[in-house]
């Protein structure tokens, strides 16, 4: 009765230790390939525009729709206890030290990580990745390395991207429907902020980056069983990196704010 | 005697717990063509997967210039697939390239052609392979024989000296078979490359191969000159040539035959 249970306990703890295996061995690849030659730009830069450049309307759409749903939220909450002036201090402190690098790590996980592991998914099974093997080129330098540059350059990018438009967010909710005066909004929002925070923010921007690469890569890469598999890749890599987003997220702001 | 370019020794594969390999020998001499023969799933792609190294031999080894695959370093076995031209069943071209992207692809990253250079050999392998005019088109508006021959361009470009065929033939119209047959035979005579061609199809083979193997339930039956080869006695082997469903070559005993009056007994 017991010992099946524990069995199955036991098999998968060891099948995702298994994989946490594959993936930093993976990892540590990537980052050991950086350096390598051939350098292929052509290759990089189109990376650097699939991941940034594609994805600015993205990023200023969520974080607009974020810190004005956010602003709303403040100043009605302020308003119980007569303190609508604070709603933009925190508006900021919020848009700065949060909203911005996670929602942003989200999104891009949902766009740039899940189109690299279907990508990847694809060139798998179609043999494409052992045609590259057999051409005497590195996957993971042809293919992993560039990605993921261009998200650790990019997302801290469109990280502060996402600040600058979280402030007009609540600029337009706070100034133009709650009556506050400008000069006040724009003095108020950095009030609570510090440059510190702004190098918080880009910090994860960064770490999230590294996630969303390496996890949509790894789950490319490691794709099996034909259209299934490659159905299942894009899914299962945006489910991981936004796990692992969230967790970092944590502990990055606790490691960083003390 | 000199050292095999390609010798495969003991060579055993298996997944799990189906063997698709036990025990395969073959010797590939300078220059030689051999053709591998083979029924569906009898283990024959899987036999080149472990000859570039993509897949580890359970036990025994593969060995090219006479040094052994799976021991290479990461390093030495990209050198070594430098000298192996590999031709894949699907053909896996790189479908976000052009053609011109894809067979130029090795030149740019190994060679240190000048951008004209390169140009210049991409259509000279196009060329050879009868595809003049074609770089700019993607792959996905190729017909399956274009495809391949594409692939045999891709990996022809960095001259190597050995050519390794998936079964270039399959799926093809008899008259572009035959175009695909030639293609390979003017590569083996132009290049004087070392080929390892992998085909179901009989016709071909007796042209291209200078000797004929033929795997069976995991095992290399015969390694003979075609002439050979065709007088073998060996039932399984006379079942492939003559293209019968009855006799040892399957497992499960196939469906009865039927005659236009009915089931024969
Ligand atoms: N990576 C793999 N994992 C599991 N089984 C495999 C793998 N590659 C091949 N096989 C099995 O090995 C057998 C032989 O495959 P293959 O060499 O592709 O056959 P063919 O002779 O038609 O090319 C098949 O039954 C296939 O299921
Ligand atoms: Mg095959």
């Amino acid at each position: 009765m017991l010992t099946p249970l524990l069995e199955r306990t036991g098999a998968t703890v060891l099948a995702v230790m298994e994989e946490a295996g594959d993936f930093a061995v993976l990892s540590g690849r990537t980052i050991g390939s950086i350096f390598r030659r051939p350098f292929d730009g052509a290759n990089l830069l189109h990376q650097f525009q699939a991941v940034g450049v594609n994805s600015i309307p993205v990023v200023v759409l969520t974080s607009l729709a974020v810190s004005m749903v956010f602003a709303v939220q403040l100043s009605f909450g302020f308003k119980q206890f007569q303190a609508e002036g604070l709603a933009s201090q925190v508006e900021g402190l919020a848009v700065v030290r949060e909203l911005a690098p996670v929602i942003t790590g989200l999104m891009m996980s949902g766009r740039v990580g899940s189109a690299m592991a279907a990508e990847l998914g694809t060139m798998q099974v179609t043999e494409q990745i052992d045609a590259l093997e057999c051409l005497a080129t590195d996957p993971i330098h042809y293919l992993f390395v560039p990605r993921l540059l261009a998200a650790l350059v990019m997302l801290p990018l469109l990280t502060a991207i996402a600040v600058y438009i979280g402030y007009w967010g609540g600029y337009l909710l706070l100034v133009t429907t709650q009556g506050q005066s400008s000069v006040v909004y724009s003095a108020e929002f950095y009030k609570l902020v510090e440059l510190r925070d702004l190098r918080i923010a880009l910090t994860k921007g960064l770490v999230f980056g590294a996630i969303i690469a390496l996890v949509g890569c790894w789950k490319g890469y490691r794709t099996r069983g034909g259209a299934e598999g490659v159905g299942n890749a894009p899914t299962s890599s945006v489910v991981t990196s936004s796990l692992w987003i969230l967790v970092s997220d944590f502990f990055l702001t606790k490691l960083l704010l003390v | 005697m000199s050292v095999p370019v390609i010798e495969v020794v003991n060579l055993s594969k298996a997944f799990g717990p189906k063997v698709v390999l036990s025990k395969v020998n073959l010797s590939v001499e300078l220059g030689e063509s051999l053709v591998v023969l083979g029924g569906s799933g009898s283990g024959k792609t899987v036999l080149l997967r472990n000859i570039m190294g993509l897949l580890r031999p359970d036990t025994g080894h593969v060995a090219v210039d006479g040094r052994i695959v799976h021991e290479m370093s990461r390093e030495e076995l990209f050198e070594t697939r430098m000298k192996i031209g590999m031709c894949f069943q699907m053909a896996a071209l790189f479908d976000s390239m052009t053609v011109f992207e894809n067979v130029a692809f090795a030149l740019r990253r190994h060679s240190h052609m000048k951008e004209k250079e390169v140009q210049g050999r991409v259509e000279e392998c196009l060329a050879m392979v009868g595809l003049k005019g074609t770089e700019q088109l993607k792959p996905a508006e190729l017909s399956g024989g274009m495809k391949r021959r594409v692939g045999f361009a891709r990996a022809i470009a960095l001259k190597p000296k050995i050519l390794l065929f998936d079964e270039p033939t399959t799926g093809l119209d008899p008259v572009m078979t035959d175009v695909i047959g030639r293609v390979i035979l003017d590569l083996k005579h132009e290049l004087g490359v070392t080929t390892i061609t992998i085909t179901h199809d009989l016709k071909s083979a007796f042209e291209i191969g200078d000797r004929i193997a033929l795997l069976f339930r995991g095992e290399c039956l015969a390694v003979q000159p075609p002439e050979e080869f065709k007088a073998n006695p060996d039932p399984v082997i006379q079942q492939f040539l003559r293209g019968d469903a009855d006799g040892p070559f399957l497992l499960d005993p196939p469906p009865p035959k039927r005659t236009p009056k009915g089931v024969n007994v």
